[in-house]
């Protein structure tokens, strides 16, 4: 047991995770022409919705400005009125210049926090869609990060 | 089949001790990469970096070498951050003259920082680090890069305390006593 004393930082830093696991990013085309993006956001933490950022590549495949859904609201005292987004956000980008069968780059920043009172820079995550053919159901969901499993289970 | 036991019994034996001496390796490993041997007990990366001030004017940390030094990382996108600065201010107007110093890190654009210094009537340069902030406040134990995260050196040059999050005002101020 010894071993494992030092193991971790000062007791500040209590088990906080990195901005890929506090904010997971993954992404699945739905048809051809649109990919649903989501952000699983851990317990304890939350995202900005006006830092919530979204590009798709190559160019040509014409990524709209996607429309985000409300957040909550907090009064800011430097920013004022702020939105977040706790749990779950889910976002559709419409890509109209895609094609189908098209590999798709989805890359997403995004910026948070945890409630114990630390923030996270811009963060950018990525994955890679495969746009189903026309008339072809659904990807499957690609996580940026896919967890990994433990040694013992 | 009777003389097959003990070979597979030998093959159980040389299983177990190669899991043996795999976590072993894998407790060695962990050690080496995750303990706090990585992060710098002197602060001579930090005191010889220079960045720019909200003017635009390079400011090299070494200025402040033989102060007491506490280098707050912060950005105005960051509200715990900049919920703890006015303890920043307040301590440097009280012991500025018994050779304290605060300078802040801002991980953000200078016109953003400006305004927000303006706003409190910040009474410590704020200098403008951009990735290369974070990066360099992860070898000073900043493991996941995130803010606010203080790091007070002494008169020496060694960090005395590093500390992710806000910080008491009761923990600063012991260690401040402590040091001038």
């Amino acid at each position: 047991m010894l071993l494992f004393i030092g193991v971790g930082a000062s007791a500040a830093d209590v088990k906080l995770l990195p901005p890929e696991q506090a904010f997971r990013f993954a992404a699945r085309a739905l048809d051809s022409r649109t990919v649903e993006a989501r952000f699983t956001v851990a317990d304890g933490y939350y995202l900005y919705r006006d830092k919530l950022r979204f590009a798709a590549e190559p160019q040509a495949v014409g990524l709209a400005a996607p429309a985000l859904p409300p957040g909550k609201v907090k009064e800011d005292a430097f920013f004022g009125r702020v939105e977040t987004f706790r749990d779950q956000v889910v976002v559709r980008l419409v890509l109209a210049g895609a094609q189908p069968g098209q590999a798709v780059t989805v890359r997403a920043e995004s910026q948070g926090c945890a409630d114990v009172g630390v923030c996270y820079p811009p963060n950018t995550q990525q994955v890679i869609v495969t746009l189903p053919a026309a008339g072809s159901p659904p990807g499957p969901l690609i996580e940026a990060h896919p967890q990994k499993k433990g040694w013992f289970n | 089949m009777p003389d097959e036991r003990p070979a597979r019994s030998r093959r159980g034996w040389l299983f177990a001790t190669v899991a043996v001496a795999a976590l072993g390796l894998g407790i060695l490993a962990a050690q080496l990469w995750i303990r706090p041997a990585a992060v710098a007990k002197d602060a001579s990366a930090l005191l010889a970096i220079t960045l720019p001030d909200t003017s635009g004017r390079e400011q090299a940390l070494g200025q402040w070498r033989g102060r007491v030094l506490v280098v707050n990382f912060w950005a105005t996108w960051c509200a715990p951050c900049r919920e703890e600065m006015p303890l920043f201010v307040r301590a440097q107007r009280e012991m500025g003259a018994k050779g304290l110093q605060f300078v802040g890190i801002a991980v953000d654009d200078a016109a953003k920082v400006r305004a927000f210094a303006d706003e409190i009537g910040l009474n410590y340069p704020a200098l403008v680090g951009g990735y290369g902030a974070m990066e360099l406040s992860k070898t000073l134990g900043n493991s996941i890069m995130a803010l606010p995260f203080t790091v007070v050196v002494d008169r020496t040059g060694a960090v005395a305390l590093t500390h992710l999050g806000p910080i008491k005002e009761a923990q600063l101020d012991a260690i401040l006593r402590q040091l001038l």
